[in-house]
């Protein structure tokens, strides 16, 4: 088959920078044709059924939602690609619930006072710290956003250069003694990815105030909810998408990308090209003499990211049954974060974990009475793939109950409780996404990879190609989806009249 | 290239020197992240049958390679497999061992009247190619909470997953007690008797239980259904082990109620996917007053065409030659998952919608009913 589709725009991808990339287009006018490998929308975005549970696969606290009236929020991206009706937030009270069993465990609620109030109490003596530190972030954090829009290097504040680019661990230091305040303060670095040596502290600095400020929340029906109502808005507007179908190719014609080649043979031609799809495999797609020699020199330096090892579980008993207090738990062996970092490369028993609990702050994915739980640790998938393919359903099951271990500390009891549980490994995220080593956050975001020195959102170096998603900026949720409406508007701003 | 901005930052050339001295990466990340999905979840596999074993008159059992004789995907005992045929699929359990990796079997049985396990026994022979889906499904042993102590309930072809599950403890030597009660309609019906008896003679940890519902003068064991009490006698005190079902759509039901009366918990029961209804219109929710036999219209790409209410969208889709993506045909799996842009659509029991699926209109199509003339976006 060797038919000839055009459009305006095609979007490889339907992730949540794809999809509002996606909507964004059409809803400009430009016809768009986005183009999903997978059956349903969403990408990491999604969820699916065992038995009685609904399992959120990926979001564990949605940051940047925002209370109404405020400014630079999710809720006004989500207006502007008119889907704020369409999707019910569920808000969370806290930030997290951070353990180490013997030596700590403390609870910060999602406010600047409440959490440093928690923090005093857990580790007393450190108030003025506290106050010092929370400022120090506020302002890094507010003049690198400012930074990132484009205010000039004048107009900002020389905290953000002073402090902005320093390693997270540096920082800590400086400010704390207390080993455990820092561990409980940096716990959020697993979003990222990256410890406390190799995290930029600008880097914490927004996520932590990303949820302090905006405060934590989920979306009833999970992120699934979220990514079909983006999707219903595209369709709205008149988009059109083919699911289970994969681009294959990236045409191009001296040196401009015309279009792609998809998996049953069909040939699109679009003026604009956009990629939610990984760099690798992005570039991998075009012809080899399209690729300027800049960009695979800077791909040659940048390293493919992290992943994880995921139990998504139904229990059969309520949270508080349970022992869960809160939406979101960490509970790690000691407050060693590099050797914890270190472990993502071995299959040693899983040392930090992240719990989420669905149904402190209910998303309807569990039956009453009963919970959902995300059991999660971070993997590089190098030991996954080298396994041979007789040996991993039985490494994944022995690495599982290395996760389920940890849990006993906070859930007692946790495998009597299972009615449901599936187990995703690093080739489960390869697999559905796509992404080389199955990677959840693009390249590794050490501070490498910061937007200072990598250009991929505005030099992808192929003339009529656009690249949105965790591979080209930050990875995690409010940043792709905020990625791909920016890359969608800079597109439409750069078209000819 | 760096940003206009990244000199003003302190301990920026620290930060360049480290990606000036990285080392290239000059692995071919795409060759590697398609080998995972070729040797884990190939989309589509076209093997060669290599032996037609017949089991019993009506069943037969296929043997499948790939052509060049390379190792298949792993599975999981109790997984299965979808065979595309005749402009539709079937799912089929894998019966082979997960320990030999060089062929899987299928062991189909005629379903009366039924369209592709026909066509399969009557047509296909060594040499013939079948195109398959990867193995899927969650009906396997679960190390994490199902114990090492099971029970599995089967009624006709439905041993064939018990088959794979006992190869599997025996091939690994797993330290896992198995005990099968299958039921068959009559002592010449039974698959695998000589292979199960002489398993279960030699590993004192494998435990089979034949049970003939139509049983002739030779037969000596015991007879009937599998009751409450029949399980009871035969397995003991299910004490919270876990019992998998697999066999015809009306042993469910009847396993269920059956091990409720003997006080075993709904999440100690696994049952395997069995495809749509056979009657929906006997599940209490079909909406009153629809005639299933009258017909409806059905619009998908372009094409309008007349269906009866009570036929799966996605098989009236298929006669039309529109061919969704499609694997357990079950309600389970959610490849076929279709958006109703019009219209009214009846969704079986065996759904497993989303949440947010009926919120924005869509159906899984092996499962869904058209109630009115309806519009699809396939
Ligand atoms: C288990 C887990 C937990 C996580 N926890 C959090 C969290 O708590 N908070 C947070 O902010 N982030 C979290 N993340 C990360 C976050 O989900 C991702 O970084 C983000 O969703 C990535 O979005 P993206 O736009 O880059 O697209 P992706 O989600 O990476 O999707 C890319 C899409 O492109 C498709 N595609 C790829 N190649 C092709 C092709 N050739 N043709 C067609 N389609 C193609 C893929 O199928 C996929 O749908 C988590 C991720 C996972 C998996």
């Amino acid at each position: 088959m060797r038919t000839m589709t055009d459009v305006d725009a095609v979007v490889i991808g339907a992730g949540n920078a794809g999809l509002t990339a996606a909507a964004t287009l059409q809803r400009a006018g430009l016809r768009t044709l986005l183009v999903e490998r997978h059956n349903v929308p969403g990408g990491c975005a999604t969820s699916f059924r065992r038995g009685r549970y609904e399992f959120e696969v990926a979001l564990h606290q949605l940051s940047g939602v925002g209370l109404e009236g405020q400014g630079f929020t999710l809720r006004g991206l989500f207006n502007k690609l008119g889907v704020s009706d369409r999707i019910d937030f569920v808000q969370e009270e806290d930030l997290y619930r951070a353990v180490v069993p013997g030596q700590h465990d403390v609870t910060l609620p999602a406010d600047w006072a409440g959490a440093a109030d928690a923090l005093e109490e857990a580790f007393p003596g450190n108030r003025d710290r506290i106050e010092r530190f929370f400022k120090l972030l506020r302002n890094v954090a507010f003049w690198q956003i400012a930074a990132m829009r484009g205010l000039p290097g004048d107009d900002i504040n020389p905290v953000l250069f002073r402090q902005g680019l320093r390693p997270l661990g540096d920082v800590l230091d400086e400010h704390f003694d207390d080993p455990g305040i820092k561990s409980v303060l940096a716990a959020y670095w697993v979003y990222l990815g990256q410890p406390p040596s190799r995290l930029a502290f600008q880097d914490l600095a927004v996520t932590l105030f990303a949820y302090l400020e905006f405060k934590p929340w989920h979306v009833r029906g999970g992120s699934q909810a979220m990514s079909t109502a983006i999707l219903d808005s595209f369709l709205d507007a008149g988009g059109e998408v083919r699911f289970n179908t994969a681009v294959t190719g990236i045409r191009t014609e001296r040196g401009r990308a015309v279009g792609v080649r998809l998996d049953d043979g069909e040939e699109v031609s679009a003026r604009e090209v956009v990629s939610n799809a990984s760099l690798p495999v992005t570039y991998g797609m075009l012809d080899a003499s399209a690729v300027p020699h800049r960009i695979r020199t800077d791909l040659a330096t940048r390293r493919v990211g992290v992943s994880g090892f995921i139990l998504h579980m139904g229990l059969d008993a309520t949270p508080a049954e349970l022992g869960f207090t809160t939406s979101t738990t960490f509970v790690n062996a000691d407050t060693d974060d590099e050797r914890t970092y270190a472990a993502y490369h071995t299959l040693e028993p899983a040392r930090g974990i992240c719990l989420s609990s669905y149904d402190v702050a209910p998303i309807g994915f569990a039956p009453s009475g009963t919970t959902h739980v995300g059991l999660m640790t971070l993997q590089y998938s190098d030991l996954w793939e080298k396994l041979s393919p007789a040996e991993y359903a039985k490494a994944k099951f022995a690495y599982a109950e290395t996760l389920l271990d940890r849990a006993e500390a906070v859930v007692p009891g946790i495998r009597d409780a299972i009615e449901e549980v599936d187990v995703a490994t690093p080739l489960t995220m390869a697999r559905y996404l796509g992404h080389p080593g199955g990677a959840i956050y693009g390249y590794d975001q050490d501070r490498t990879e910061n937007w200072l020195f990598r250009d991929s959102l505005r030099d992808p170096g192929v003339p009529g190609l656009h690249l949105a998603g965790s591979w080209a900026g930050f990875g995690g949720f409010q940043p792709t989806l905020e990625a791909g409406h920016r890359v969608a508007r800079n597109l439409l701003h750069a078209q000819p009249a | 290239m760096k940003h206009a901005l990244a000199p003003l930052f302190d301990g920026h050339d620290a930060v360049q020197a480290e990606i000036d001295r990285r080392p290239a990466d000059t692995a071919d990340h795409t060759a590697a992240t398609r080998r995972i999905l070729d040797t884990y979840h190939p989309a589509r596999l076209s093997l060669t049958v290599t032996d037609v074993v017949t089991e019993t008159p009506s069943t037969a059992t296929f043997r499948l390679r790939r052509p060049d004789g390379t190792d298949l995907p792993p599975f999981l005992a109790g997984q299965y497999v979808t065979v595309f045929a005749d402009g539709t699929s079937r799912a089929y359990a894998i019966s082979s061992s997960p320990a030999r990796a060089d062929h899987w079997d299928l062991t189909v049985r005629r379903v009366p009247g039924g369209r592709i396990s026909n066509h399969l026994v009557d047509t296909v022979a060594p040499g013939h190619t079948l195109v398959t889906t990867g193995p899927m499904g969650t009906f396997h042993h679960n190390p994490l909470f199902h114990g090492d102590d099971v029970v599995f309930l089967a009624g006709g072809s439905g041993v064939a997953p018990a088959m794979s599950m006992i190869r599997d403890i025996l091939d690994h030597g797993l330290d896992r007690r198995f005990h099968l009660l299958y039921g068959s309609r009559s002592a010449d019906d039974v698959l695998f008797r000589d292979e199960l008896d002489a398993l279960a003679a030699k590993h004192p940890n494998i435990r089979v239980d034949h049970v003939i519902a139509d049983p002739g003068p030779q037969w000596a064991g015991p007879t009937g259904f599998l009751t409450a009490s029949l399980i009871e006698t035969l397995a003991g005190p299910l004490d919270g082990r876990m019992v998998y079902v697999c066999g015809p759509q009306a042993l469910y039901p009847y396993a269920l109620a059956q091990l409720a009366e003997l006080g075993h918990p709904p999440r100690r029961i696994r049952f395997e996917a069995n495809g749509a209804p056979a009657d929906p219109t006997a599940q209490p929710h079909w909406p009153a007053d629809t005639a299933p036999d009258t017909e409806v219209t059905v619009t998908a790409r372009g094409q309008s065409f007349r269906t009866r209410r009570d036929r799966p969208l996605l098989d009236a889709l298929e006669d039309q030659g529109i061919r969704p993506e499609a694997a357990c045909r079950s309600g389970e799996c959610s490849l076929c998952r279709v958006r109703v842009v019009k219209g009214t659509v009846h969704a079986a029991e065996e759904a497993r919608l989303r949440l947010s699926d009926e919120k924005f209109g869509y159906t899984h199509s092996c499962v869904a009913y058209p109630i009115t003339d309806v519009e699809l976006d396939v």
